[in-house]
């Protein structure tokens, strides 16, 4: 009798042991060589990290398993079915172009699990997606374009109302002619150009990043056009190239202002950089008036020895952080528990606001809706809107070239 | 190894390729798609290669089937296999008309040409936003065809393939290889010998050029979406291209050695090495190129001291 | 005398031509010009490169990238300005073209032609992938102010510092061609370029030439990837458009044809920007270099037929 206890005894400990010794895999599928996949996958490892350091979740511990899509459809897919079939992960996070986004979906779909998605702004993505209940396991994270849109146009609203010194009449945007800066475009044409409280117009550029790089045309075009708002949707090749144009082509629009996903290195260190004003999610001013924002960034540093040099790394790491809740709140990794788990996240990130999940126009798990209109003092980027999460107020208007 | 050997050797390989999907899982099925792919792709560059002409417009012809095939489900609510038939129509009549133009064209001047109709065909899907979605792409709302089912979705690029295998051995064994070889290795005296060089080169071009297209067509229909960046990709031209050279050109056997090299390369690598893979990627391309200047079929024709006697 | 007829009709046209845009868009000449500037100036080391060596070198824009890289750091090391490093850059990546033409390209030469085009291939993703492992794809640039310098004529308000590549593009050409017709180095590697064999057995070392060529291409590369650093920001794959811009440009003017390559850059540099000034025509900016290259070509071929 006392051997089947001790027998029984010692199965306990093992099947007990074995069973805490079990991991929650989480499948991370980024473009690996560009440096928001690099720092995205970073920041979500450093995110597991932390949450095993403090117990883990349900008694296990987290495990990041990253694959690269390359950003290519094909490869991408193949990334879902390895992590999928081979590792057996039991959610996903990742995700940033669109084309590669694409491609996944059909790979997700026939899964069926949790995907934390921190990219892919593209409307198709949505569309690829189709309506709820079919695409409740994706919940998106990163504001679809025409979220980003309308939230121009509510945050400049705000600023005009707040400061009455700035008025904007004329808006100008030069856009890249790809699918980034088009949808930026024809968001922008909706949003702003809809009742006629504003004056629109734009023209397309090729982006130094795609093999373009001249601007001449497209600023010669804004130049003509006088506007009180000049806005260029591009990439960081960009940013110096184009305000170096301006200034020989003595264009100084009142507000001048960039949106490119990141900033090239040293751009605040510019002399051209004062008082540009850009679209974003996160800067580093934020860890001033945000403990999750300071948190985050102080342990990044810590562990990589480098600054994340985009918000796509505080996103990961938030993407990672939600997901770890809701499997929390849920007790469990199947889909239905866990997406009715994660309908109910209150998650106050470090990107500066509570991040929730409601409808957008298709899907049903929407996350960030807003962007922040920030803007270039002092060699930092400081939020101007919302003013709940601002750090300066706007330096009003861009001065004009010496 | 002789003749009889490598046809037990093929036949094998075939029965195997078919019934992959019941003893491999989703993975490798996904891979071996990906690979099929752009193994289909580098065998119909080679077939055109056979006449000397070097075609730098795979993309080309790819996106257009790609787009003739996702728009004529969208636009036309053409049933999804049927449209993939109408990719290979499409892009075949689309290459009729310019072949016109260009196959009097030769060396370095027909691959310009055909790699400038590659993007003025992107340009103009890309422009044309109201019909073909412009830059975002379109996707197909009713999803990818079979529903998604992995089995079949590998069955649908394998019959790709093996239209595209069928062609290349009609093209060795049939009177065409001898008009596109007499076109390759001295035009003028095939001309004499009462060759009609333009009418070859068309039906190669055209051949080729259509399976292009219907390749292009399985890949939107298996993904369900298309941009102008994803199926103009300059990776449909230039992976094909080397893996037909890696693998041996003017041959059916090199571009298949070549494909599963860099597709099982690059895979492999990619889930060693996270972050660099693609370095190593390019360096294999190096040292296969420097060490195999005929390519890997010359390995393994040394290997096996081939008694075919037959020169590629 | 027929050619001096039709040189001449070409010259006036041309000049009509600009005086029409002078007076009536000024700004699509001006930017024209700067834009055929840089094409010209990337593509005229290719041009040398394919009409001698006879390889389509597809890593030429990835040299002229790793070339902006080492300026870029040499620069921020020494806290130099770019333009001092057009020379030493020049040198180093010269050398290092050289060691990757001994290591690589020469034993290819005798290989099937394909077989170069495709080991330039591979070679153009190891520097890129390189390059991004080390460097991140996270853009440089160095911010200067010169290149903002401006000039004002009428209302007109313009950036000159682009005219740099006009310069630089007229002095490789006509370098090129001095080097090629005066010199006796130049000279052998012309013989080399028509005829390899022809040349060997009068006693001209054909590899060492082909070497030798490449090398001085590669300076030019150099020179200019320290010069566009001035102009662009640098990322890894920066180089890669430029490689296809100048192959173009190249078949365009007819391979081994230097000069050749000013006219069609300028060509497609002012059409381009011909098409973006008007509203209805802008979005259509970029097809003019393809539909220009294919019609040139095809008029050619169609001429060479009648003749």
């Amino acid at each position: 009798m006392k051997r089947v206890m001790f027998a029984l005894a010692v199965l306990a400990l093992f099947v007990g042991s074995a069973y805490a010794q079990g991991t929650i895999k989480i499948g991370g599928i980024w473009t690996l060589a560009d440096i928001t996949g690099k720092q995205g996958s970073a920041a979500a490892q450093l995110a597991v990290e932390e949450i095993n350091a403090a117990g883990g979740v349900l008694g296990k511990k987290l495990e990041l398993i990253v694959v690269d899509d390359e950003g290519k459809a094909d490869k991408a897919a193949a990334a879902v079915e390895k992590l999928a079939t081979v590792d057996k992960v039991d959610v996903f996070v990742g995700g940033m172009a669109s084309g590669a986004e694409l491609g996944k979906i059909p790979a997700f779909k026939k899964y069926n699990k949790v995907v934390m998605s921190t990219g892919a702004a593209g409307g198709t993505v949505e569309k690829g997606l189709g309506p709820s209940p079919d695409s409740d396991f994706y919940f998106h994270l990163h504001p679809w374009d025409y979220n980003q849109g309308a939230s121009y146009a509510e945050g400049w609203d705000a600023i005009q109302k707040k400061y009455p010194n700035i008025q904007i009449k004329k808006i100008f945007l030069a856009y890249e002619e790809g699918a980034f800066g088009k949808s930026s475009w024809d968001a922008t044409k909706i949003l702003f150009g809809s009742d006629n409280r504003y004056i629109v117009d734009g023209a397309s550029f090729k982006s130094a990043l795609l093999g373009g790089g001249d601007y001449t045309a497209v600023l010669e075009a804004a130049k003509a056009f006088k506007p009180d708002l000049f806005i260029w949707a591009g990439y960081d090749a960009d940013a110096l190239p184009l305000l170096e144009q301006s200034k020989a082509m003595k264009f100084s629009p009142g507000i001048y202002l960039g949106a490119p996903p990141g900033w090239p290195i040293d751009f605040g260190a510019s002399k051209l950089s004062p008082n540009v004003m850009l679209y974003g999610m996160w800067s580093t001013a934020m860890n001033n008036n945000n403990p999750a924002s300071a948190k985050f960034f102080k342990n990044y540093v810590a562990k990589y020895k480098e600054e994340p040099a985009t918000y796509f790394a505080p996103l990961a790491y938030s993407a990672v952080y939600i997901l770890a809740e809701g499997i929390k709140n849920a007790g469990t990794t199947e889909t239905t528990a866990l997406i009715k788990a994660l309908e109910a996240t209150k998650y106050v990130s470090p990107l500066g606001e509570t991040i929730t999940f409601k409808p957008s126009n298709i899907i049903k798990h929407q996350g960030i809706t807003r962007q922040k209109i920030l803007q270039w003092q002092n060699g930092e980027q400081q939020v101007i809107w919302p003013f709940e999460a601002a750090t300066a107020a706007p330096v009003y208007p861009f001065p004009a070239w010496k | 190894m002789n003749r009889n050997a490598s046809r037990i050797l093929a036949a094998l390989f075939g029965v195997l390729a078919v019934t992959l999907p019941f003893f491999a899982g989703d993975y490798p099925l996904q891979v071996a798609r990906n690979i099929m792919m752009y193994m289909a792709l580098a065998i119909t560059w080679d077939m055109l290669l056979r006449s000397g002409q070097i075609s730098f417009g795979i993309a080309g012809l790819f996106g257009i089937g790609a787009y003739s095939a996702i728009l004529s489900v969208i636009r036309a609510g053409m049933p999804a296999w049927f449209s993939i038939l109408f990719a290979a129509i499409f892009s075949g009549v689309v290459a009729f008309v310019i072949g016109f133009l260009i196959l009097r064209l030769r060396a370095m001047y027909f691959s310009i040409v055909t790699l400038a109709l590659g993007e003025i065909f992107r340009i103009i899907i890309h422009n044309l936003h109201d019909f073909t979605g412009g830059p975002e792409g379109v996707v197909i709302q009713k999803g990818v065809i079979f529903g998604g089912n992995a089995n079949s979705l590998y069955w649908l690029v394998l019959a790709g393939l093996a239209v595209a295998l069928a062609a290349s051995f009609w093209f060795e064994k049939s009177k065409i290889h001898f008009a596109l070889t007499a076109i390759r290795n001295n035009e003028i005296s095939a001309q004499s010998s009462g060759i009609d060089i333009f009418r070859w080169l068309l039906l190669a071009f055209v051949v080729t050029s259509a399976i292009q297209g219907l390749l292009g067509g399985i890949f939107v229909q298996s993904y369900g979406f298309a941009t102008p960046d994803a199926v103009f990709s300059a990776d449909f031209t230039l992976l094909p291209l080397a893996m037909a050279l890696l693998g041996g050109v003017y041959s059916t056997t090199g571009p298949i050695f070549g494909a599963i090299l860099l597709g099982l390369a690059s895979e492999w690598l990619k889930l060693k090495i996270p972050y660099g893979h693609l370095v190593v990627y390019g360096i294999i391309i190096v040292i296969v190129i420097l060490f195999m200047p005929q390519g890997l079929r010359q390995l393994v024709r040394r290997t096996s001291h081939s008694a075919d006697g037959r020169s590629a | 005398m027929v050619m001096k007829r039709r040189t001449a009709i070409i010259a006036a046209l041309s000049i009509a031509a600009a005086v029409v845009l002078i007076l009536w868009k000024p700004t699509v000449l001006i930017y024209g010009l700067q834009a055929a500037g840089l094409y010209a100036a990337v593509a005229i080391p290719m041009g040398l490169v394919l009409g001698i060596v006879h390889i389509v070198n597809l890593a030429h824009g990835e040299f002229m990238m790793v070339a902006a890289y080492a300026a870029y750091f040499g620069c921020k090391a020494l806290g130099m300005d770019p333009l001092l490093a057009i020379i030493p850059t020049a040198i180093v990546t010269a050398v290092f073209g050289w060691v990757i033409f001994q290591l690589t390209i020469r034993r290819a030469l005798k290989a099937p032609e394909l077989n170069q085009l495709i080991l330039t291939f591979g070679l153009a993703i190891a520097f890129t992938q390189t390059i991004n492992l080390i460097f991140t794809s996270q853009t440089y640039k160095i911010p200067l102010d010169y290149v903002s310098a401006s000039m004002d004529i009428g209302d007109l308000t313009f950036g000159v510092w682009s005219f740099v590549f006009v310069a630089v593009a007229i002095i490789f050409a006509y370098g090129v061609k001095f080097f090629l017709t005066k010199t006796m180095t130049g000279k052998a590697a012309v013989a080399v370029g028509q005829n390899p064999r022809g040349a060997a057995i009068v006693g001209i070392d054909v590899y060492r030439t082909y070497g030798l060529v490449f090398a001085l291409a590669l300076a030019l590369v150099g020179a200019m990837g320290a010069l566009f650093l001035t102009k662009s920001a640098i990322f890894p794959s920066v180089g890669s458009p430029f490689t296809m811009k100048s192959f173009c440009l190249i078949a365009m003017a007819g391979i081994g044809n230097i000069p050749g390559i000013l006219g069609a850059s300028v060509l497609l540099g002012v059409s381009e920007n011909f098409l973006r000034a008007f509203r209805p025509t802008r979005d259509w900016a970029e097809i003019v270099f393809f539909v220009l290259i294919i019609a040139v070509i095809l008029a050619r071929s169609l001429k060479g037929r009648k003749s």
